[in-house]
């Protein structure tokens, strides 16, 4: 294969040629309720070709015959060459890379049977309809290999093996006409082994969402709150992350000005960065789409804006280095500027001293979802707790916190000294490529004020 | 071609199969902040097959389809030996409905044609202090259906969208305002037109900013802002929410439950519209189903599987990937009836007895919550305030909230602004005593 894809490359026309090819295969079991709704096992094979001529734009072909390769490569020529740009669009450099990767497929699920996956998921099912309340549960495990070539004309060709293991459960409780709910995510890139021993996180879903049914709603208002680390990796990943893919603001002056490296951004108690070498996590891998290596990237260090996540036209464009965001979520797509594992920096001291001096605030906790338009965002907590005289009070829900990116940032009065990783499934979503497999960390973050939705005030 | 995947899963011992062949060329061109940077084709092909063996259901999929049909009847009988019995059938042949899914000049439409229906765009919408992306996108498809009961048939289709963002950034305020067009052929010049417009309108309304208005108000929401309010009834309206019990309109069938003005019909044999399709991905005809009329529920949609396991039967609304197993999904979704020509005038002329209200186009985080209650609260991302019949300004920081079944009881106003928004075609709809916070 090797030897066939170098080949291709060498044979392409067009002054820079890249080529990605992959191979994935998949398994995916979902239970619903008592219920198998599918197991079964997928291949996914294609690639990609992307070519750049001075003076031109990116030409782009993908495909799933792999007989197409030499015409896919013409093709994508023609396409860069039909394209004329005034300013021409520059690459920074990156040295050429040789390298054969094998991270270890801790436990090849390529090995494992489809019946023993599904008794797998079934025990993770029936642990959340043990739960008492429980009238129905969606159960998935999913888990994939890919093996990955990445090949570029100035000398570049990688190829790794990837693994990946996904688990999700959904639990839902009813009594009447309330219906509630309980989530549990685990995304790893790992293998067989890792996808075990994780009956308690499903069975916590489950009693979560019974236990919400009786929970009230909180009443709207602005609150100080207290985000958990889940929360607070999400928050910083949609509100803050996808502002400093250069992406967005290397071509757009006014963005350029709203990101402009050394602003304040946020309290001096902000350090924010996105590494792609953290090892272990899911958004993990050594190198990116465009053979760039991984790296950590500090964002905002003490409260300045002093980083950004670039692919290598993004990075030439400003003057900048690239730092190994370029990313695609399958042959199917081009790479573009994307997030790794973003997180913000660990502070000091004890969740117990984050809360010791609020009156009356709200701990939100764990995320169902989260939207930014850019400075306005949106969040979902899966549930929260009150905070009342500094203890944590009455679980509540229907805890939406929204508001404002820059005025949250500078109201982030108190970092704790708790970090930690979230590895969860599902992934990140951008020009239609979802999901990007991402992590986020951080520790628990103490928000001086922040508008929380749920019985909007009349 | 699916011939042989059928053939080869009877071979290796399945009573029944059906198969879905799909192959896909999409051309994209992109202009990022008004430049034409980038150009790209696509081309997928793949086998979604199912088999019955002993009762029992597997699927699997393939895009490796050069070795031969073994390996993915392998993995399909596999996926069988732990699969359900449900008394899944297939249906034999049907008659196609009569649509017309493909234009010639959309698949023969060249690289140069789809650059200029962009750069048009883009010069149309370009002003001061803002910025554009346009993206142009070609797909051409065919797709071919069989079962081992006889059914069979294939079809060409053909899409082409145009979307288009502008974005203003002035200080920390961004401003985006975003739409598309998408029709099965090339967009005439009316259409571009009545893109550029809907832009040009919103941006234009845009440039005062006024405070939000607080309490139980008169808002209209337009087609694209009524995605929140319409979530809970489509999820309510599949049968795969039914079967689950997640479904409020569950066991209603018949029941007056929303204002008499309000219909929802699926309708897969529209003309133009790229969801559209002779007969579904499981071999069963497309026709209009309705799900509800003048505010009585009629039914639910419904795929082969989802069918057998609720006693019912399939409406035509098998949807299906190469990868994963045929789910129900809707194609076409029809709120309202036709009343004339429509007014692309923001507001869809609903705005004139409002004395203090807001027009909501854009909310943040539509999807997030419990949707299947019908309950919603959701920040702004794009709304006006309306004072005295008129447009005063756009509102930042507000937020709405409401319950869709609620809310759909009592239609204040139906816009006269119907247009297609995505897979839906609706008008503007006022609400009274919708609960706006301000913040």
């Amino acid at each position: 294969m090797r030897d066939r894809l170098t080949a291709a490359v060498r044979r392409a026309p067009a002054e820079f040629t890249e080529l990605r090819l992959e191979t994935s295969w998949t398994t995916a079991v979902t239970f619903r309720g008592r219920h198998l709704e599918n197991a079964t096992a997928s291949v996914d094979e294609g690639g990609c070709v992307r070519a750049l001529n001075r003076g031109c734009g990116w030409g782009v072909a993908s495909f799933t015959s792999l007989d197409a390769l030499p015409q896919m490569a013409q093709r994508a020529n023609e396409l860069s060459r039909a394209l004329r740009l005034d300013r021409p669009i520059e690459l920074a450099e990156v040295p050429p890379h040789e390298a054969d990767v094998d991270a270890g497929l801790d436990g090849d699920v390529r090995g494992i049977g489809l019946e023993e996956k599904t008794r797998l998921l079934e025990a993770y099912n029936g642990a959340m309809l043990s739960v008492g309340g429980i009238v129905d549960t969606v159960g998935s495990y999913r888990d994939s290999v890919t093996e990955y070539w990445y090949l570029n004309s100035e000398g570049t060709t990688l190829h790794e093996l990837r693994p990946e293991v996904t688990l999700s459960g959904s639990a839902i409780a009813r009594r009447d006409d309330v219906i509630e709910r309980g989530l549990a995510s685990i995304g790893l890139r790992r293998g067989w082994r890792s996808a075990q021993g994780h009956e308690g996180e499903f069975r916590a879903a489950a009693e979560r969402a019974a236990a919400l049914l009786t929970a009230p709603r909180i009443r709207g208002g602005a609150y100080p709150v207290v985000l958990d680390p889940e929360l607070a990796g999400v928050f910083i990943h949609e509100a803050f992350g996808h502002l400093s893919e250069a992406d967005f603001v290397f071509e757009n002056p006014q963005a350029r000005e709203m990101m402009t490296l050394g602003r304040r951004f946020g309290t001096p108690l902000l350090n924010v960065g996105d590494n792609g070498a953290a090892p272990g996590l899911r958004g993990t891998l050594p190198f990116d789409d465009e053979g760039t290596p991984t790296q950590d990237t500090p964002l905002i260090r003490d409260g300045v804006l002093v980083g950004r996540l670039h692919s290598r036209e993004t990075a030439a464009a400003m003057g900048e280095r690239p730092t190994g965001n370029a990313r695609a979520i399958s042959f199917r797509h081009p790479p573009i500027v994307r997030m790794t594992n973003t997180y913000i920096g660990n502070g000091r001291g004890s969740f117990a001293d984050l809360i010791a001096g609020i009156r009356l605030g709200v701990y939100a906790c764990g995320a169902f979802g989260g939207q930014t338009m850019l400075e306005n965002f949106s969040f979902t907590a899966a549930h929260g707790r009150m905070i009342r005289d500094g203890q944590l009070a009455e679980l509540v829900k229907d805890v939406v916190l929204a508001g404002n990116l820059f005025q949250t940032l500078d109201r982030i009065e108190h970092i704790a000294g708790d970090f930690q990783w979230t590895q969860m499934g599902g992934g990140c979503g951008k020009g239609g490529q979802f999901p990007l497999p991402v992590t986020e960390g951080a520790p628990h973050v103490r928000i001086e004020e922040a508008l929380i939705g749920g019985d909007v005030p009349q | 071609m699916i011939e042989r995947w059928l053939d080869a899963a009877q071979r290796a011992g399945a009573q029944q199969a059906d198969g879905w062949w799909h192959r896909a060329e999409r051309t994209v061109v992109s202009f990022e902040w008004g430049r034409l940077k980038a150009a790209s084709v696509g081309e997928e092909a793949g086998v979604n097959l199912r088999v019955l063996s002993q009762g029992r259901v597997g699927v699997a999929g393939s895009t490796v389809l050069h070795d031969g049909p073994d390996d993915l009847t392998a993995r399909a009988l596999a996926s069988a030996a732990l699969g359900e019995r449900f008394g899944l059938e297939f249906p034999g042949p049907c008659t196609p409905a009569v649509v017309s899914t493909f234009s010639a000049p959309a698949a023969e439409a060249s690289l140069d044609h789809l650059v200029g229906i962009g750069r048009e765009v883009v010069e149309r919408l370009a002003r001061d202090g803002c910025q554009v992306n346009v993206t142009v996108e070609r797909e051409v498809t065919e797709t071919e259906f069989g079962n081992t009961a006889g059914a069979a048939g294939t079809y060409q289709a053909t899409a082409v969208a145009v979307s288009a963002d502008v974005w203003r950034i002035a200080g920390d305020d961004v401003l985006t305002v975003a739409d598309g067009i998408d029709d099965t052929g090339v967009p005439d010049a009316s259409a571009l037109s009545a893109l550029v417009q809907s832009i040009d309108e919103r941006l234009r309304r845009a440039e005062v900013v006024v405070a939000p208005p607080e309490g139980g108000l008169p808002v209209v929401f337009t087609p694209a802002g009524l995605a929140a309010v319409l979530l809970p009834i489509t999820q309510a309206l599949s049968g795969k929410a039914v079967l689950q019990g997640v479904s409020p309109l569950a066991g209603r069938v018949g029941e007056r439950v929303f204002d008499a003005a309000f219909s929802v019909t699926d309708d897969p044999t529209r003309a133009g519209r790229p969801a559209s399709r002779p007969f579904d991905d499981e071999g069963v005809a497309s026709r209009p189903t309705p799900l509800v009329e003048a505010g009585t529920v009629r039914g639910f949609i419904f795929d082969l599987e989802t069918a057998a396991r609720a006693k019912a039967t399939s409406t035509g609304h098998g949807h299906r990937d190469i990868f994963g197993k045929p789910a129900p999904g809707f194609t076409n979704l029809v709120v309202g009836r036709d009343d004339g020509t429509p007014d692309g005038a923001l507001g869809g002329q609903l705005l004139g007895p409002i004395v203090d209200g807001l027009l909501v186009d854009d909310l943040i985080g539509v999807g997030q919550g419990n949707v299947a209650g019908g309950a919603f609260s959701h920040p702004v991302a794009l709304a006006y305030r309306v004072v005295r019949g008129e447009i005063a300004g756009r509102v930042k920081d507000a937020a709405v909230a409401g319950n869709s079944y609620d809310l759909l009881k009592r239609i204040g106003g139906i816009g006269r602004d119907r247009r297609w928004y995505g897979r839906r075609l609706t008008p503007s709809l006022l609400f009274d005593g919708v609960s706006v916070a301000r913040r």
